[in-house]
């Protein structure tokens, strides 16, 4: 080992070693696991359903009693993906090539057959699956950022199945950014809303509808697949630029 | 059901470890994949189904695919660069 | 014990996910370890909110009064697991623009400090 990598493993395995007996009395005085019951936590689970007709408080929570934070993260996210995008600009569209990158010594294997069939069998059950999350997102677990997310993946199992080459034809780029930004301006054009009828930014003021169906809750369903469409979109997006780096390039100059 | 979260407790401790532990990016790539699946298990042991289904979209397909492709661009998944 | 086991598992796992990132010689592998950092963070989370023999905060089959845990904490948890993942795949453009300026990801080669 040289010299700085032995200071480094000295230095953290001491200061690991000086801060575990504050973590086991941070431990000592925590509550009990499991034996308080929250405050704020039960209030909410008493009255949320009733004020909103939704029976998936969380996704209520997320969506309408703590909304501006799901705006801040979505946003967060955006920004993370337009980084990503800046970062590796160049090489895209035309410029690289189908092919991936030729690694002396690497063996590329062919596609199996089988893959292919069980991913077409897959990818629209996935897909079908990950409608009925958001959509339902106020009813049973689900909701905009686990839909988004699976939808992303089934996006990734038609790369996995059938090659590079049908995928970029699914995926254009110029649609994954334009849902990516549609979905994002969604998520603002829904706090607005209320805001023209009168309301505060975000406030509930939609018809809230019956319990335990598709259109309960007013605001939810919207904010829901704004957040959706905008998750789906980035993650998408940042498949797309990774993948592309895989490519080999054209011409010498493009790396 | 305290043996339950217990264990699924202790199997998070473990993969975590094994995570640090496991040098070779192309090989901890497998070890994130199998972190997030005991994560969503021990969220579901927490009653929290929602953040489970996100752990599972994210923790098990979308991250390690990402850590993939970055290695199969950097050309060998950094079998230059091991330690020791 | 199992008063105390979250607490020690949050703490065990940012532990042993810093010591990963203090002693990587690749950036993809540091990149790694900082995930595991943020999943002791939902650890923590989750187990504050917990309350034993309590259901999901899901009243679709029983009504609202039964004994469900916190749903505030699985809100907070929720959108930090999909938006740690973007963050992750912004660090690892940045790995992959740092290999095409340096060819290398070894932090004792690079020497951010000198």
């Amino acid at each position: 080992m040289k010299y700085g990598l032995a200071l480094r493993y000295a230095l953290c395995i001491l200061a690991l070693i000086v801060l575990a007996p504050a973590a086991v009395l941070v431990a000592l005085h925590m509550p009990a696991f499991g034996e308080q019951l929250p405050a704020y936590g039960t209030t909410v689970n008493a009255h949320v359903p009733y004020m909103r007709q939704a029976t998936n408080v969380v996704t209520a929570i997320i969506f309408d009693v703590r909304g501006v934070d799901t705006l801040g993260e979505e946003f967060i996210f955006v920004a993370a993906i337009t980084g990503l995008a800046v970062l590796l600009r160049g090489g895209r569209g035309e410029d690289a090539s189908r092919k991936p990158i030729h690694v002396d010594g690497r063996w590329l294997p062919t596609r199996s057959e089988a893959v292919a069939l069980l991913i077409r069998w897959m990818l629209p059950a996935t897909v079908a699956f990950s409608i009925y999350v958001m959509a339902h997102g106020q009813l049973t677990p689900g909701g905009g950022f686990q839909a988004g997310a699976m939808l992303a993946s089934a996006l990734l199992l038609l790369f996995l199945g059938d090659g590079y080459r049908s995928w970029r034809q699914v995926t254009p780029p110029v649609v994954m950014q334009a849902l990516e930004a549609l979905g994002a301006a969604g998520c603002v054009c829904v706090g607005l809303l209320p805001l023209a009828l009168g309301a505060g930014f975000l406030e509930n003021v939609l018809p809230q509808g019956q319990s335990k169906s598709l259109t309960g809750g007013g605001l939810i369903p919207l904010f829901n697949v704004a957040v959706g469409m905008a998750i789906t979109g980035g993650f998408a997006n940042a498949l797309v630029e990774f993948l592309e780096e895989t490519r080999e390039p054209e011409e010498e100059g493009q790396r | 059901m305290k043996f339950a979260v217990a264990g699924c407790l202790i199997l998070v401790m473990i993969s975590g470890a094994l995570v640090a532990f496991t040098r070779r990016p192309a090989r901890q790539v497998l070890m994130i994949s199998v972190h997030g699946l005991f994560l969503s298990m021990l969220f579901l042991m927490l009653q929290a189904p929602d953040v489970a289904y996100s752990e599972i979209a994210v923790g098990t397909a979308l991250v390690p695919v990402m850590f993939l492709t970055v290695l199969a661009a950097i050309r060998g998944g950094g079998r230059r660069n091991l330690p020791r | 014990m199992l008063r105390l086991l979250p607490w020690l598992a949050a703490a065990w796992l940012m532990a042993i996910g810093i010591y990963g990132m203090v002693t990587s010689r690749h950036y993809v592998h540091l990149i790694g370890c900082l995930s595991v950092v943020q999943s002791g963070t939902y650890v923590l989370l989750l187990a504050i909110g917990f309350v034993w023999h309590a259901g999901p905060p899901i009243f679709y089959d029983h009504p609202p009064g039964t004994p469900a845990v916190d749903p505030v904490m699985q809100a907070l948890v929720l959108t930090d697991v999909v938006v740690g993942a973007a963050v992750s795949a912004l660090l690892l453009a940045l790995a992959l623009q740092l290999h095409k300026r340096r060819n290398t990801l070894d932090p004792e080669e690079l020497e951010p400090l000198p």
